[in-house]
């Protein structure tokens, strides 16, 4: 049975059909949605607006990294490298060239998209574990490039980045990075969700399906491979640009391994192939991280626990969020939202 | 129960937390300014994550220090200090929202210990004026000089130190001494490097090699190796206390040491080194800014107490030392601001410009040198002593020793 309109309301057209928001109830949902994200700043402080962009960028990575091993089924494990290489080319354009923001960040998505090419090309005759090692090894040549190609990226010591800022407009504030990060991420998701919808999105699930098949039927694994790599990668650079003009100073610390783990955790909790699924999962491991950080210093104060050792249940809880998705639902968050929606729409029968 | 009831209650009551913390975790940001009878100070506190083996003790020293300032001093000129602190768990993502939940819940400046940490969080607090200061810093973070500070010396100032020292006193030979650098791959380790490229030929040093090691490594007997042939007099490494041991060992295998001089940075110099590196570790020197456990100072009686009293387990931890000592700074900060501008009219501007800006030759109850601020000069305490592991134990061999003033901003490789 179909689910995905109310009973009664039909397409009669193509663009009918295609488009994203079918119903009034739809475009109801959206407004609201729309006017709390324009309205959030007037409401949430710096801290929570803080935690607001850094779920936004993320979202952003993440969806990346979704087209990447969601859709196309290609493993990567060097996601953060590639961010690393996105905020280090807009970190470089702005500071060291003067360039205008707007180029920086176009430039970091193209720069980190070229980069996922190279890195992508072993994906031509090796996959799963192999692929996954291979894009390992992206991230530990990245760090190491920046970390030693001091005249262009300060090395160690990290580089300063200045603001975003659009035609004399300085994104400084917490309130005005939410509307470039939000409008960035509504963009980049936007852009996944119609990815999904095209030839090459199709084809990129018929590969992460059966290579062997998809190729019988004539798609090309290399062209499209690629192209996964090189989309999934301007995504992570764009992100990369904006968390590097969000914090303002970077070295090659922020681009950890474990980031990189971290974003392949929030694509399986949310539900990998979706694009719902990286938006739930980022919100969720980045609360619960948010959570644990504010709590800890009560819950160690009311129970006398020695210091810092709430904190170590922020991974522990992760792990085991991550191995119960695994077992018990390995469609994510976006499956059990599929399923509430569906609920919602046959409420109050059960059929 | 079957599997999918249980994972739809667990799905449930994770959302069900999520939605209800929210709101209640928003109210609890509602920002309000220190006024009345509080003072708000932020901690950004690196309990746990990989740098935990030092800051857990520094955790325990700002906190245990607070404590004491609270309830034994009545707090600052009658004001009780608000103590915000987080874990930040040495992560910089982490680092960034903490620095924005501090400056949304009115506190009036903030601290961290770790120079990486206050990296992740220096931009944020700049382009806000919201000034801090990092116990442990390396010189991008107070070079240019803007709202951050740093407590101590920075890594490239122990090398500067040192390397003053070991001119005066230990050098006995003719011409140039050489010296080798082993440097971790962070700034810990690379501070050293920018400071020997700006002093190194001023001092009368001459840099033969520059190794680098990480912080997990097993074996340094390569790069020893290839340090070997270029027969140095020193060889200094700035690190952390696990790294440092391995080298030190691998030097002693390798037949350099003894026979050349060992020298440290203060991330190394702790008893954590001592417990790793054993007998091998005999004889190195080291540099670190703040007085030794049990040295006659003002400050000793009261912080051994506080440490064998709530956290035993720290007692002979030099690191805890240098926050205790933070914390005296930041009682000093604020006593100077109340007295300045009067507790209605604190903000964290004028705790800048009336707190930090007057530091002039506070005593930290001896546990490191006078704390003052210079224009220009972001680093409110210049001094370190040096010290030698004589018979397993961290000795004091100097009266402290000035660190130059290095202004890498007028080095064009220093980068913007």
């Amino acid at each position: 049975m179909n689910v995905d309109l109310p009973a009664g309301t039909r397409n009669y057209t193509y663009a009918q059909d295609m488009a994203i928001f079918r119903t009034r109830t739809h475009w109801g949902l959206f407004l609201g949605l729309l006017a709390a994200m324009l309205t959030m700043p007037l409401y949430l402080g710096n801290y929570w607006l803080s935690v607001a962009n850094l779920i936004g960028i993320t979202i952003i990575a993440a969806t990346g990294l979704n087209i990447l091993t969601g859709y196309c089924g290609q493993l990567s494990i060097g996601h953060a490298g590639f961010i690393a290489v996105g905020a280090y080319t807009s970190a470089i354009l702005t500071n060291r060239f003067e360039l205008p923001f707007l180029v920086g960040l176009i430039c970091a998505g193209i720069a980190a998209g070229a980069i996922g090419i190279i890195f992508g090309l072993p994906s031509m005759r090796v996959k799963g574990f192999y692929l996954a090692i291979s894009t390992i090894a992206a991230q530990f040549i990245i760090i190491w490039v920046i970390n030693h190609w001091n005249s262009m990226t300060g090395g160690f010591t990290g580089i300063r980045v200045p603001p975003a800022s659009i035609g004399g407009v300085s994104f400084v504030s917490q309130a005005s990075q939410f509307y470039l990060i939000v409008a960035t991420t509504a963009m980049s998701v936007f852009f996944a969700r119609n990815l999904a919808r095209t030839k090459a999105g199709r084809a990129f699930i018929a590969i992460r399906d059966n290579d062997l098949a998809a190729e019988v039927m004539g798609i090309n694994l290399f062209r499209y491979k690629l192209t996964a790599f090189f989309i999934g990668c301007f995504l992570a650079g764009i992100a990369g640009s904006l968390l590097a003009h969000r914090i303002g100073y970077i070295n090659a610390e922020n681009f950890t391994l474990m980031g990189s783990i971290l974003y392949i955790a929030m694509i399986i909790i949310g539900g990998a192939g979706t694009t719902i699924g990286p938006i739930f999962g980022v919100i969720f491991i980045q609360m619960l991280q948010q959570g644990i950080t504010l709590i800890s210093p009560t819950l160690e104060s009311i129970f006398a626990l020695p210091a810092g050792f709430t904190a170590g249940i922020g991974p522990m809880v992760l792990g085991l969020i991550i191995v119960l998705f695994l077992i018990l639902e390995p469609r994510g968050l976006a499956h059990r939202w599929t399923l509430f929606k569906t609920s919602c729409r046959l409420w109050p029968f059960s059929y | 129960m079957n599997l999918k009831k249980i994972l739809k209650i667990a799905v449930a009551a994770c959302l069900a937390f999520i939605v209800t913390t929210i709101p209640l975790l928003s109210a609890g940001c509602a920002g309000e300014p220190s006024n009345g009878d509080k003072v708000k100070v932020g901690f950004s506190i690196c309990y746990t994550g990989v740098a935990a083996e030092k800051g857990r003790p520094m955790g325990d020293g700002i906190l245990d220090c607070m404590k004491y300032v609270n309830e034994e001093l009545n707090g600052v000129d009658g004001h009780q200090i608000e103590v915000i602190w987080r874990d930040n768990q040495y992560d910089a993502a982490k680092a960034g929202t903490i620095i924005s939940e501090l400056m949304n819940k009115g506190c009036l400046f903030f601290t961290t210990n770790s120079s990486k940490m206050m990296g992740a969080s220096m931009e944020i607090a700049n382009r806000a004026e919201f000034a801090g200061f990092s116990v442990f810093s390396a010189p991008a973070l107070t070079h240019p000089p803007q709202h951050i500070y740093g407590q101590m010396p920075d890594y490239g100032d122990d090398w500067a130190a040192f390397v003053r020292y070991y001119v005066d006193n230990i050098w006995q030979g003719s011409g140039k001494p050489k010296m080798a650098l082993h440097l971790l791959n962070n700034p810990t380790g690379y501070g050293v490097r920018d400071a020997a490229r700006a002093l190194a030929d001023e001092m009368g040093i001459d840099i033969v090699a520059i190794e680098e090691h990480s912080a997990t490594t097993i074996s340094e007997t390569e790069s020893l190796t290839r340090i070997k042939s270029l027969n140095p007099d020193i060889l200094y490494i700035s690190s952390t206390p696990q790294p440092t041991s391995i080298i030190i060992k691998n030097a002693v295998e390798l037949g350099m040491y003894p026979g050349i001089t060992i020298a440290c940075g203060h991330a190394s110099l702790t008893s954590a080194l001592i417990d790793l590196g054993g007998a091998s570790a005999e004889g190195v020197y080291g540099v670190f800014p703040t007085v030794n456990w049990d040295d006659d100072v003002p400050a000793m009686a009261k912080m051994t107490e506080y440490c064998q009293n709530y956290h035993p387990d720290d007692y002979g931890n030099m690191d805890y030392i240098t926050t205790w000592a933070e914390g005296l700074i930041v009682a000093e900060i604020l006593r100077l601001s109340i007295e300045n501008v009067g507790i209605d009219a604190l903000t964290p501007q004028a705790v800048e410009e009336y707190g930090f800006k007057k530091l002039d030759n506070f005593d930290v109850g001896g546990l490191h040198g006078a704390v003052n601020y210079n224009p220009g000069d972001n680093r409110l305490s210049k001094s370190v002593r040096v010290f030698q592991i004589q018979n397993g134990e961290i000795m004091p061999i100097s009266g402290w020793v000035e660190a130059p003033l290095i202004k890498y901003e007028d080095f064009e490789w220093f980068g913007k």
